[in-house]
């Protein structure tokens, strides 16, 4: 019994012995906690899971990842947000949070967090499924004014990728259009080459391999300029250059903490994530599927943060889609 | 040719690929049993862990894991009516009873000999037919995985023991459970009470923990004095004329499990119950009824789990497609390893192709191995006093609960679904049909929503698509005669005669 007793004596002892340690050491003194917003095997997934091995090479410590999904991200943000601000848990997350105000689907997103690093964003390629005859932007946009309600196009859901870019293109003038959810990029890609959808809009990294073998046929690529990895695919703009104004758009990856953490950790966190996501190898495995690597935090990540947020709010809100004003959340009209 | 052969052979020449094979399966087997604890799991942790490897040691690992963990669900729902995944669901409801008569031994024996079959079969569809797979998988419209789930339902009919109506009831039930969460395709929050906790949805692995293990251990309160059953442990491997018996329904059910393994929407868990039920209605006279310790109603899921195995790799190896969860993780391995996954990876690394043909091949063999030791010493777990079993149980279900997604609050769910189908128990509804709700609900939700959006919701359209699809008529030709060959036609004529019946 006497034994008992004691061994319990120093389980109780064990948390503050940790906490007095982790005071007088510096930071990081254990192991870290990463939370995955998305599932296994997607694009936030992997870009985190290949950049933290050289992220924890620059720290000194593990980072151990975790995948927490559910909600288009918010259960792992609301999860993270509920842990003590000691720079010890991160969120590894995506572009979704900065539409839950307006897309009413939580009321935490990233203004209760701070960005440690914006890792890579990918570029939202237009393809079709390969029987269909349109060989440009054009002559798909043109097709569905044509025929208003009949032309397919597989989507990821309220504020994915696929909805906004169809939103932005249907700011050029109207058309209609069948929307069909899928559960991802993935799975709509599928649908794509079975036929079930006719088109869609994905990640450059999720659809650079279907292009190159001819499963699909890349109509535009959404930015300004073509991309390396895509080069024979005309950017949006040469249909359209009004596009111009919303552009650089699409999903981005990055690495977030609570807003109160202590400063330097904060600053050792930020610094290592720099180093880490420098690493030739991320940058050349990013760049190789199409990404585009991004690097960066403090003034210049909540610039881009705020901008994107404020041109897809208010594409959103022109096109009814908004389920609160952008107005009512202090979401500034893009300049 | 030879050179095939040669990335065929890689890691069976190579010691330490050949031991990292051997590791992995054997992990897998525990990791698999072990509820709460599953493959898509391991798998992503293994990504992180073998960042800095050679991408042939990490995929042979992979494979291992894999192999091992969708046959390792079996022990837990043989030993103990816990289905280590959900892959396992179906063969709880043969396995288990098997346990209780003393035949532990027999199933674990039987089970790992049909799913090395399986996995088998599932291997060489790989390695035959992967490119015409794959594009009938992508043949798939919308309605036709409605039609496959609609059918999955009719399973609550097999499912529901003494009545119908409770076993309708019970699955309705689950149908409900599983719309908890965010819409997933308008991100509308469904039942959600306004908390996020509830926003993901309840987790049907912890209600299946909940429902099948900790409500049974209920049940077993009641009979504490009762003395465990003695195993029967002196025949392991079970004898070859039982196999040989039971080889026809095993290639049947492994065949169904390759295709709904290499479809991208389902996997193994789903594939088991069809193969199941599958069993269920063909065979005439199984060595039991169904549900109280019929060998086909072992075989038949076994079987087609692992088949769906082969089956996921299809889809993935060909057109850089995941056919489940596992294989989605292995694309991001695939990717971070500096491969680029896609339609062209046969093409471009071929070598990458017959490397796992050859994994999955050493990965059965060993599953083989591991699967048919140490049996006598997991039967005797049965024969423990209720006094120590019933609280293994619940400690394995909490911890294994808590390890899904290190949440408190699945550990309440999961018990509170434990204590919920105690109750239902005593009152003869099964829980079966509720699990099976909740897998297939959700899809059936989704599906058929799809198939609409797709028609812009004109039902002219709709069926004008429907008669244009060979596989949606043969589809829904199947699924009629399944309903009407049920039917009790000539009862029914009576009784509209007026007649007595007889």
């Amino acid at each position: 019994m006497m034994h008992r007793r004691m061994l319990l004596g120093g389980l109780a002892a064990a948390p503050l012995l940790g906490a007095t340690t982790a005071r007088a050491q510096a930071f990081p003194s254990r192991d870290l906690l990463g939370v995955i917003q998305w599932g296994a095997g997607g694009a936030t997934d992997v870009t985190g899971r290949a950049v933290t091995p050289h992220v924890e090479a620059a720290l000194g410590q593990k980072i151990v990842l975790q995948n927490r999904t559910g909600g288009t991200g918010a259960i792992g943000l609301t999860y993270v947000h509920g842990l003590p601000s000691d720079g010890y848990t991160l969120l590894y997350g995506a572009e979704n949070p900065l539409l839950y105000k307006v897309l009413n689907i939580s009321r935490l997103d990233y203004t209760d967090f701070t960005p440690i690093c914006l890792l890579a964003r990918s570029v939202p390629v237009i393809v079709a499924n390969k029987d269909k005859p349109w060989n440009s932007l054009k002559e798909l946009v043109e097709d569905m004014r044509r025929n208003p309600g009949r032309i397919r196009m597989a989507s990821t859901g309220p504020g994915g990728q696929a909805h906004v870019v169809s939103t932005m293109l249907a700011s050029t003038g109207p058309f209609r259009h069948i929307s069909i959810p899928f559960d991802g990029e993935g799975p709509g890609l599928t649908a794509l080459q079975g036929g079930h959808a006719d088109w869609m809009t994905v990640g450059s990294g999720a659809v650079a391999e279907h292009v190159r073998a001819g499963r699909v046929k890349a109509l535009a690529v959404f930015n300004d300029a073509p991309l390396p990895s895509l080069p024979n695919v005309p950017p949006a703009t040469a249909d359209y250059p009004e596009l111009a104004r919303l552009m650089p758009w699409g999903s981005f990856y990055g690495v977030w903490a609570k807003k109160d953490i202590p400063a330097e950790a904060r600053e050792k966190l930020v610094a290592a994530f720099r180093t880490g996501t420098a690493n030739p190898q991320f940058t050349q495995l990013m760049t190789g599927n199409g990404n585009v690597v991004m690097n960066t935090s403090g003034a210049e990540a909540e610039a881009f943060l705020a901008r994107w947020q404020s041109v897809t709010a208010w594409i959103l809100q022109e096109a009814g889609a908004a389920r609160t004003d952008p107005a009512t959340l202090n979401i500034p009209r893009p300049s | 040719m030879t050179e095939q052969i040669g990335f065929f052979l890689l890691s069976w020449l190579d010691p330490s690929l050949l031991a990292l094979t051997a590791a992995g399966t054997l992990a897998g087997i525990y990791i698999g049993a072990i509820p709460g604890l599953s493959v898509t799991m391991a798998a992503s942790i293994l990504i992180s862990f073998t960042f800095t490897w050679e991408v042939n040691a990490a995929l042979a690992l992979i494979a291992g894991v894999f192999t091992g963990g969708v046959y390792g669900g079996s022990r837990s729902a043989i030993l103990l009516n816990i289905p280590g995944a959900p892959a396992a669901i179906a063969t709880a409801l043969d396995g288990y009873p098997l346990a209780r008569r003393g035949e532990a031994g027999v199933a674990i024996g039987l089970s790992t000999v049909m799913s090395v079959i399986g996995g088998f079969v599932g291997i060489i569809a790989l390695a035959v037919a992967a490119p015409v797979i794959s594009d009938f998988a992508l043949l798939f419209a919308p309605r036709d995985y409605l039609l496959l789930a609609v059918m999955g339902l009719l399973l609550v009919g097999t499912m529901s023991g003494e009545s119908l109506a409770k076993g309708l009831f019970a699955g309705a039930l689950g149908v409900a459970l599983g719309m908890v969460g965010l819409d997933p395709m308008t991100a509308e929050g469904r039942f959600t009470l306004g908390t996020v906790q509830l926003m993901a949805g309840i987790p049907y692995v912890a209600a299946m923990i909940g429902f099948f293990g900790v409500s049974e251990a209920l049940v077993q309160l009641h009979n504490l004095r009762v003395k465990p059953v003695k195993q029967d442990v002196s025949r392991i491997v079970p004898p070859w004329h039982l196999v040989r018996k039971y080889l026809p329904l095993s290639l049947r059910s492994s065949l169904i499990g390759v295709v709904i393994g290499a479809l991208p929407g389902t996997g193994g868990d789903i594939a088991a119950l069809m193969a199941y039920d599958q069993a269920k209605r063909t065979v005439k006279n199984p060595s039991r009824p169904f549900g109280e310790g019929a060998y086909e109603g072992l075989i038949a899921p076994e079987s087609a789990n692992n088949a769906a195995v082969g089956g996921a790799y299809v889809p993935m190896l060909t057109l850089g497609i995941p056919g489940d969860a596992v294989t989605a993780v292995i694309i991001g391995a695939l990717f971070i390893h500096g491969l680029k996954p896609g339609p062209m990876l046969m093409i471009e690394t071929p070598h990458l192709f017959w490397f796992t043909v050859g994994n999955l091949t050493l990965a059965n063999i060993f599953l083989l191995v591991f699967g048919l030791t140490g049996i006598r010493a997991f039967a005797k777990l049965v024969e423990c006093p209720p006094s120590v079993l019933i609280p293994l149980i619940l400690v394995l279900s909490v911890v294994g609960t808590y390890a899904i997604q290190n949440s408190v609050v699945d550990v309440y769910f999961m018990l509170g679904f434990g204590i919920f189908g105690y109750l239902l128990k005593m009152y003869g509804f099964q829980v079966g049909p509720v699990v099976l709700g909740m897998i297939l609900g959700p899809m059936i939700d989704v599906s058929w929503r799809r198939a609409v959006i797709s028609v812009g919701d004109d039902l002219g359209f709709f069926v004008e698509e429907a008669f244009a699809s060979p596989l949606t008529l043969v589809l829904l030709a199947f699924m009629s005669f399944l309903l009407l060959s049920q039917v009790p036609f000539g009862a029914l004529w009576r009784r509209l005669r007026g007649q007595p019946p007889g």
